[in-house]
């Protein structure tokens, strides 16, 4: 009997949680927006929280630069949490975990207010179904300064729930229920406990509180700020992390497909060949634009694929010398994305200096290549992949098969590294059309071939600077003109595209933060390129800064005046300028900035802001047989309020090492209508060899956290050729970097 | 064929000239060593055999055939009561908290597992000699090289405690 009963309650639920999927009954959504409901596993308590992204930031420049990539949002996110009957607490992410360690420091932030032991949190990748909504994805270093705030008020409301029940079921006031460690005592008679499982068991009715329980101040943190241990790296470095191309489900075969011969080649007609008798082959399925092959290993697949009769229409041929000349700055043209003062007329006054920078084409090179499974069934269609963007993917899915939104889930996996190139993964799509075809699960990994050649790069940038200085060495007035080919605009749809004008991809990062200089002027030009380029980790940060940093340094220079002394005079007592003022100060510091250096080395100072992380590098470099190297590096870093010391430290390192790599070997370049490099012999990376000592001496300000994925890329290149101007007097206006 | 891998015995029906890489993963579903390059060059899929680190995406199987063939599934070992102990090697990368994405880092460790078998007190510049070759992309070398020479140490004193 009681067993029946059981299967009538199940089967409501079933229902009751279709309805929610649906956006009907179910989760009672408060005002404040609140969603709350009985667990997944049909037990327990499990609460979220909907918030929209700041839709302030489609409106200006300025907004965009400190707040980071507009979201393609189409509406709330929800982080989810789970209270288990067992008191396990279940976490699952809305964002991804791609080496970045947001995993970890937004379950810091969550075990805060939750008043959870952090080591007992559970964390888990959250799927579409399960509340993300993000278009976006993850990305623009924006995971902790969007979420610091929802997630602790979700937390704390959650605590609260949980307070009130243990004080009813005691018959006591809330106020005398303290929570400790998952656990609510009484006050009066601390032997009195209950777990959170406890309290949360059996009961189905909770009354959402009418205002956010007040946060902790941030004397009271416990776990935020703290340089907790990663929740990931067991499971990374046993081997059981399961990243895209891991996914193994039953029944589960590979695809592989047609890649163009050349760069924008379209398929003009495809046909089977000899494909289908190829060992191992279960499908060939050919499509508008596309072929593929299905088989029972990914060797097969890719044998079959080469068996297929192709023919292809070739894109107008290009070369890389088209590809450098369409990435000029004209003087006419551009949208002005930076205007303080009257800088035209200052710029003819006083001593005028101009130089102009480069940055070539680059690859991601992520190490985990594209991945993706896709199990396409009739009234479900489940994918885990590799991605940053389980949204915009579920979208694309949908779209691809003509399915509902609604009945695709999209899972993020752990990756293997972004850096921007999982915001759009192809690779998703692909699986789906050939999952669609056979029926079963597909598995599509990439080789790094079609990495190299069939995703989208960093793209080029060529950067014009104008000066003028003073009788006394100051800044008069400075203007940057820049060009570049798209970073965020391939992915959008033309009205954003007009409403912005310039793409603030492009330019990240070649604004003037010297708020002490009067009149600032930059202008962005669109290059537009005969092939997909796009966002990479900082998007325009690296190169822009390179330019604008390096300039900085040839300014300092005709002015006779120390490099470091320069920037600072050039800022002012604001908020932002004191913050710049004290990471220069403490990395020059660390540095040993004035003090002698060891013979046959100099030291170069560079900073940038982003997302309103400021950070400043000094570079320590020597010459030796014609080669630049670089024996140390020191980097001060104010991300706001810090979440994890030790994150903070590894993403600086992390960026530093990043964009050292991109200061001396990473090029990319086309010969013929392709990609020269097809894997890492033509395209190496640094390595441990190449590696300077890097130190991070981290400066924490205000009660928020900013970003920190990508900030501290902007200074590297710059710091670096400053000290190699410093030792040789040889500018450096390309990268990467090679010696005359 | 017959592939002893991790102490035990995995029958497989991979072609001789099939990479040991595709077998380890796909065929035998131990997917913790990676897929990088296919070249050799990046050491993602670095695995040892008979103690030696080799590129798996470039080792084709019939040369792993009989012999000792160790992947990261295998660092950690259970103790007495069924608990998992993980190998010096493993804590140091975990004290060290060596890795961001770690898509690299099994090829890292393997790495390390060969060269620490036979390196005795390793100077930083053996250290860097043995490592670098190991491709990084989220950067974690200086880590890399702190938690090496850690484990350099504990390894080292098992080896005295082994022969003393």
């Amino acid at each position: 009997m009681a067993q029946k009963r059981e299967d009538i309650t199940l089967k409501d639920k079933t229902r009751d949680a279709h309805a929610a999927q649906k956006g009907k009954r179910r989760w009672r959504v408060s005002r404040r927006g609140f969603l709350i409901g009985a667990g997944v596993t049909g037990a327990g308590l499990a609460l979220g929280w909907r918030y929209g992204l700041p839709e302030a930031r489609l409106a200006i420049a300025n907004n965009l630069e400190t707040a980071g990539a507009p979201g393609q949002t189409e509406g709330p996110v929800t982080a989810w949490f789970e209270v288990l009957p067992d008191n396990q607490m279940i976490l699952y992410m809305p964002k991804v975990e791609m080496g970045q360690g947001v995993h970890t420091s937004l379950a810091q932030i969550a075990a805060e207010e939750l008043e959870y032991p952090f080591e007992n949190l559970k964390v888990v990748s959250a799927s579409t179904d399960r509340g993300i909504k993000d278009g976006f994805g993850t990305g623009a270093s924006n995971t902790v300064s969007t979420l610091f705030t929802p997630l602790r008020e979700a937390a704390a409301t959650m605590r609260e729930l949980m307070r009130s029940k243990a004080a009813e079921t005691w018959n006591v006031e809330p106020t005398s229920v303290v929570a400790m460690d998952g656990t609510f005592f009484q006050q009066a008679n601390p032997n009195e406990v209950m777990t959170y499982g406890e309290v949360v068991e059996g009961v189905s009715d909770w009354d959402i509180p009418k205002d956010p329980p007040e946060l902790k101040p941030i004397s009271e943190f416990r776990y935020i700020g703290k340089a907790l241990k990663r929740v990931d790296f067991e499971d990374k470095l046993t081997g059981r992390a399961v990243y895209g191309y891991d996914v193994r489900v039953p029944d589960m075969v590979y695809g592989a497909v047609a890649r163009p011969p050349t760069i924008g080649a379209t398929l003009a007609s495809a046909s089977e060949g000899s494909a289908r008798e190829q060992p191992g082959v279960i499908d060939v399925v050919i499509q508008e634009g596309f072929a593929g092959v299905v088989a029972k290993t990914r060797a097969q697949a890719s044998r079959g694929v080469e068996a297929l009769e192709l023919t292809w229409t070739a894109a107008d041929p290009i070369q890389q010398s088209d590809i450098e000349a369409l990435v000029q700055v004209s003087d006419t043209g551009g949208v002005v994305i930076q205007r303080e003062g009257r800088t035209r007329a200052n710029l003819d006054k006083g001593k005028l200096i101009e130089g102009e920078y480069r940055s070539p084409m680059a690859a991601h090179a992520h190490l985990e290549p594209q991945a993706a499974m896709v199990n396409v069934k009739a009234d479900k269609v489940t994918a885990q992949v590799s991605t940053q963007s389980p949204g915009l993917v579920r979208d694309e899915i949908a779209e691809v098969l003509g399915r509902d939104k609604e009945e695709v889930e999209v899972t993020a996996t752990y990756l293997g590294g972004g850096f921007g190139r999982r915001l759009n993964v192809e690779v998703a799509l692909e699986a789906a059309r050939l999952s669609q075809a056979v029926g079963t699960p597909v598995h599509v990994g990439w080789n790094r071939t079609e990495e190299f050649r069939d995703g989208y790069v960093r793209p080029p940038t060529h950067s014009v600077l104008r000066g003028s200085l003073d009788d006394a060495g100051n800044i008069l007035a400075i203007e940057h003109v820049q060009s570049s080919g798209d970073v965020a605009f391939p992915f959008f749809p033309n009205f954003l595209v007009s409403l912005f004008g310039a793409d603030f991809g492009a330019w990240r990062g070649s604004r003037f933060h010297y708020d002490g200089i009067e009149n600032r002027h930059v202008v962005s030009q669109r290059a537009k390129l005969p092939l997909k380029t796009g966002w990479w980790r900082g998007l325009g940060l690296l190169c822009n800064t390179f330019a604008v940093e390096s300039f900085m340094d040839e300014l300092a220079h005709e002015a006779g005046a120390d490099a470091l002394e320069f920037r600072l005079r050039h800022l002012s007592d604001s908020e932002h300028g004191t913050r710049m003022k004290a990471v220069l100060s403490a990395a020059s510091e660390r540095a040993g900035w004035g003090a002698p250096v060891a013979e046959g080395r100099a030291r170069g100072i560079a900073c940038s802001t982003d997302v309103r992380t400021v950070c400043a590098q000094v570079a320590e470099v020597s010459v030796e047989d014609g080669k630049i190297r670089v024996h140390k590096m020191t980097a001060a870093i104010d991300p706001g309020l810090v979440i994890n010391p030790d994150g903070v430290t590894a993403q600086t390192q992390g960026s530093i090492v990043m964009g050292l790599s991109s200061t001396f070997f990473e090029k990319l370049t086309v010969k013929d209508s392709q990609f020269e490099a097809a894997n890492f012999d033509r395209y190496p990376l640094l390595t441990m060899k190449e590696t300077p000592e890097i130190e991070v001496v981290i400066l924490e300000s205000g009660d928020k956290p900013f970003g920190m994925g990508e900030p501290p890329l902007g200074p590297v290149a710059a710091a670096v050729g400053n000290a190699v101007f410093a030792l040789t007097g040889q500018r450096l206006r390309e990268l990467p970097f090679k010696l005359a | 064929m017959d592939l002893k891998i991790n102490g035990q015995t995995f029958s497989s029906e991979a072609e001789a000239g099939d990479m040991l890489l595709w077998v380890l993963r796909d065929d035998l579903g131990l997917t913790g060593t990676k897929f990088g390059c296919g070249i050799g060059i990046c050491g993602s899929c670095t695995v040892t055999i008979d103690g030696n680190a080799m590129r798996s995406c470039v080792t084709p199987v019939a040369a792993a055939e009989g012999k000792d063939i160790r992947t990261v599934e295998g660092l950690a070992t259970l103790d007495a009561d069924g608990n998992e102990q993980l190998h010096p090697i493993q804590e140091a990368f975990i004290e060290a908290q060596v890795p961001q994405c770690a898509w690299c880092m099994n090829g890292q460790m393997m790495t390390a597992l060969a060269f620490l078998e036979r390196a005795d007190s390793p100077t930083e510049e053996d250290i860097v000699s043995a490592m670098g070759n190991n491709y990084c992309r989220c950067g974690c070398y200086a880590r890399i090289k702190v938690a090496v020479a850690n484990a350099a140490e504990t390894v080292q004193a098992a080896k005295t405690q082994e022969v003393g």
